[in-house]
């Protein structure tokens, strides 16, 4: 199953790294590893959401803080002290983790709609932060702060170890007949191979950070996590200790939360406020309900619809019978909303569940089929 | 420059002056839209995140009216009862068949209509200002030294004021009010007593986007302001601080919590010299933090808020 | 033998997975006062429960000729059914006064004026506390208030749910005499859910002991008062 998945992703990596859009009538949807790696870098801080939501049952949606708190971390980092990005996540993890437990104290305390707006006020308090004229040496103020290096000007480089054959790899495919043409033409470029590898990298992160949720969630305290979801009292009396349960899983979002925000500057480059405003908040809750609230798949589902259909919504320029000026507006955000919607009254499990139904009505159907 | 230095204190005397009275400008329209939040909570204990985008699109409507040359106060009230009507289509359809206990599906699909509300307002409207009719005379009112209380302020004070005596007499004097009171006193005792509960909720959505509506209009109206489709994001965290200060379920307390919003931003901010400026967002949610901790029934509301 | 004024038959009522009434059967006749006794977790409640429509159901409840297990609690109200549910019910954020008036939210008569007097008559108490919220009410005055608030709806059939739930023993004494009086003033009907065996029955006319969601025993209650099983199941002897 995992060996599929990673064998998948390469074959993504490759066959995407340079093409990467398909065109339906006049409009080019982007498919690129561009959006891809920003598709991760969304579903390790859902992930996050699904940790905390998800199986605490705390309704915590202020996730866009600490992605904006591990990309700028990584960016100061990274531009400031010359560090590697993947380096960044030894001060970006611990710094996210404790933030979000002292951040998550009041929820000992506060809970269900109480949260949620606490929660959605820091996260619109995100942007101002960053912006103070007081942090402006190391946040770049309203206009960002770049990822490149303040002493030599140029950009961290993510170069493919040399004994990694991507190239041979690239052309092996390209020979494939049939098939091959999807792979590209010629040997990569330098551009390509970086930002292969930085997929492949990004990739190995992030499944590191599902491995060890789902591990987690089986061990003790994701039960004690799902007890407290289910029910505090009962939680509580059987030995569960609330506060910590709670406090460790704010702890353990936020820190996915900055892993994402990592990802997220790595690939963009530039850390700007308004990229971790409370409208991201909310987007990110979309990825997790579509995707379905208290699954791990759901996040990666989440991750794509939040990196893609904003995307492929403003890409869309023309549709026949629908005015021009329409598809100018905001119809991604429509469409997520409209999502978040549409789920929750008819698909409460996301999309992931669903497919998991399907899945199970498939095989009960094969196996009768069998018996019979 | 001595403390004694009689000029200096007069011009400090102005500068707090004014700034009391932006107090009260900003107080009133966040009281106006906290008002809104407070009586779906009465009657939910819901949180309609939605509240801000809702008023929002009802102060377009009132606009694109105005546009079409309808009277401005006649396009204020067709907007307020266009969004009555619209919430409580909102309520019927997405709302009512949750169950008001559980939590996260209800904030979900609020936080749904929040993002759509506020597209579909800008697919049709764009995102560039727009000017919004005058409502109330301009020009100063009083003027204290320098210290200049306009027009607008003492009628966004005076609607806010108004609105608060109707929604109390509608509730008290009115027999779907009473029935309102009663679903939020005791939801079970009232369907024993013959009350619709979801017909009555509904009357609580219409009410509530009503009053949002003229908020968003009054807000909107403002001198210094346009109108455009993020024009209630910033007010809806002071207006949900506001309401949350007040204790959520009170009206009055939504007034108060307002005026001290208000006063917060425009006063308290601008003497404390290590906040900056556009700290005033961090000093809401802060002041937010605070009440939800230490004392969530606010200064009005009745003290059955969730704890652990 | 009178036609019967409520007439249950095979009523189950579940909540969500788990059946609390397995089928019961009871019939109320117009004018009667009937208690339904039961130790606590019977079912007692429920019971009453499933007839205002407050629980799922299935089988049959026929009140004065028409089927209301289908209807919507509201619609029961209107039917005459009042229910003072368990714990009184009261609004305690409404003042008396409008505890009453919400009572009558059904009714669009004249006489609502008058009927508020005679429940001021009856319980002067409430009177003088009309503008008090009803949350400040003792105990006893809260449900002095919760049984003048069902009257005001003109029951037919008035639903109590332990009425005497957490009161001094002579203010229980109190209220199911006025429970007697109303009863022969009015005519109203009433159906009590007791575990306060020995005081239901000595003014009820019949009963029904509730045992684990079925019935166990019915009959006239000057005959279960001398039924050894329930004396000493509920009569302490």
């Amino acid at each position: 199953m995992w060996v599929s998945l990673v064998l998948f992703f390469l074959l993504v990596a490759f066959a995407y790294v340079d093409v990467g859009s398909i065109a339906i009538g006049s409009n080019k949807y982007n498919l690129s590893l561009i959006r891809l790696n920003k598709a991760i870098a969304y579903s390790v801080a859902i992930l996050g959401l699904q940790v905390v939501v998800g199986y605490t049952g705390q309704i915590a949606l202020g996730q866009s803080f600490f992605f904006g708190t591990g990309a700028y971390i990584s960016a100061w980092l990274v531009a400031d002290y010359s560090w590697p990005f993947l380096l960044t996540l030894v001060i970006v993890i611990p710094s996210c983790f404790l933030i979000g437990m002292i951040l998550g104290l009041p929820a000992l305390r506060i809970r269900g709609l109480y949260l949620a707006l606490l929660t959605l006020g820091l996260a619109a308090l995100f942007p101002t932060i960053v912006k103070l004229d007081s942090l402006y040496k190391y946040t770049g103020g309203a206009g960002g702060k770049l990822t490149t290096n303040k002493i030599t000007g140029s950009q961290y480089k993510f170069a493919p170890p040399s004994w990694l054959p991507l190239d041979e790899i690239a052309q092996a495919l390209q020979k494939i007949p049939l098939l091959g043409g999807y792979f590209g033409d010629g040997p990569l470029s330098n551009r390509e191979e970086s930002r292969m590898w930085k997929f492949i990298l990004f990739s190995l992160v992030a499944s590191l950070c599902f491995w060890l949720i789902s591990n987690l969630i089986k061990s003790k305290p994701g039960r004690a996590m799902r007890a407290v979801r289910d029910n505090e009292t009962s939680a509580a009396v059987s030995g569960v200790n609330l506060a910590m349960t709670k406090t460790i899983s704010f702890g353990i979002a936020s820190a996915l939360g900055g892993i994402g925000g990592m990802i997220y500057v790595a690939e963009v480059g530039i850390a700007s406020p308004d990229d971790f405003s409370s409208l991201v908040a909310i987007y990110l809750i979309v990825g997790l309900v579509v995707g379905g609230v208290g699954t791990l798949s759901g996040a990666v589902i989440g991750g794509l619809v939040y990196a893609l259909i904003p995307d492929w919504a403003s890409s869309t320029q023309s549709i026949s019978f629908v005015p021009q000026r329409w598809l100018q507006g905001p119809t991604g955000s429509l469409i997520l909303g409209l999502l978040l919607i549409v789920l929750t009254l008819f698909m409460p499990g996301g999309i992931s569940t669903a497919a998991k139904k399907v899945k199970n009505r498939f095989v009960t159907i094969q196996s009768r089929a069998n018996e019979e | 420059m001595t403390p004694y230095d009689e000029r200096t204190w007069g011009a400090d005397m102005d500068l707090f002056l004014q700034r009391l009275f932006d107090a009260l400008t900003n107080g009133s329209t966040y009281a106006l839209i906290a008002v809104a939040m407070v009586l779906i909570f009465k009657a939910t204990t819901l949180i309609n995140f939605a509240q801000g985008e809702q008023a929002m699109l009802g102060a377009f409507i009132v606009l694109q009216l105005w546009k079409w040359g309808i009277p401005m106060w006649g396009a204020v009230v067709i907007g307020m009862v266009f969004s009555g009507i619209l919430a409580a289509c909102l309520e019927r359809t997405f709302i009512r068949k949750f169950d008001p206990a559980d939590h996260l599906p209800l904030v979900i699909i609020t936080l749904g209509l929040f993002l759509v509300i506020n597209a579909v307002a800008a697919i049709i409207w764009r995102f560039d200002p727009l000017s919004f009719p005058q409502l109330f005379p301009s020009g100063r009112a009083v003027t204290i030294g320098n210290a200049r209380l306009s027009w607008y302020s003492i009628f966004a004070f005076g609607s806010c004021l108004l609105v608060l005596f109707v929604l109390q007499t509608l509730l008290t004097k009115t027999k779907i009010g009473l029935a309102f009171r009663a679903v939020s006193s005791n939801l079970e005792s009232s369907r024993l007593c013959g009350i619709k509960i979801g017909q009555t909720l509904q009357f609580g959505w219409a009410l509530a986007a009503a009053a949002g509506t003229l908020g968003a209009s009054i807000y909107a109206a403002n001198p210094v302001l346009q109108i455009e489709p993020t024009i209630m994001l910033r007010a809806l965290i002071f207006s949900i601080t506001a309401a949350a200060l007040g204790g959520l379920d009170s009206l009055w307390g939504a007034l108060i919590g307002g005026l001290t919003i208000g006063f917060v931003q425009s006063v308290v901010v601008q003497y404390i010299p290590f906040i900056p400026n556009e700290m005033t967002l961090a000093a809401a949610v802060v002041v937010l933090l605070i009440v939800l901790t230490f004392r969530p029934s606010g200064f009005l509301g009745t003290k059955t808020v969730e704890r652990v | 033998m009178t036609d019967a004024l409520l007439k249950v038959q095979e009523l189950t009522a579940t909540y969500g997975q788990i059946e609390v009434l397995h089928g019961i059967n009871f019939e109320v006749r117009p004018q009667e006062i009937v208690v339904i006794l039961g130790a606590n977790g019977a079912g007692k409640t429920t019971a009453l429960r499933a007839l205002s429509g407050m629980v799922q159901t299935t089988g049959s409840a026929n009140f004065n000729g028409s089927e209301i297990t289908n209807l919507e609690p509201d619609a029961i109200v209107r039917k005459g059914v009042a229910h003072v549910p368990q714990g009184r019910g009261t609004f305690p954020e409404l003042s008396v006064e409008e505890n009453l008036k919400v009572g009558a939210f059904i009714r669009s008569d004249n006489e609502i004026k008058t009927d508020m007097e005679s429940c001021y008559e009856t319980y002067p108490v409430l009177y003088e506390r009309r503008m008090q919220s009803a949350g400040s009410l003792s105990g006893g005055e809260q449900q002095m208030l919760a049984v003048s608030r069902a009257l005001m709806s003109k029951p037919i059939l008035l639903l109590l749910d332990e009425p005497s739930l957490g009161l001094a023993p002579q203010i229980v004494e109190g209220l199911f005499e006025r429970f007697v009086t109303m009863n022969q003033e009015l005519g109203t009907t009433m159906l009590i859910v007791e575990q306060n065996a020995q005081i239901a029955l000595a003014m009820a006319d019949r009963g029904y002991v509730l045992e684990s969601g079925e019935i166990a025993v019915e009959g006239e209650a000057s005959l279960l008062v001398n039924d050894d099983a329930i004396r000493r199941a509920y009569l302490g002897g």
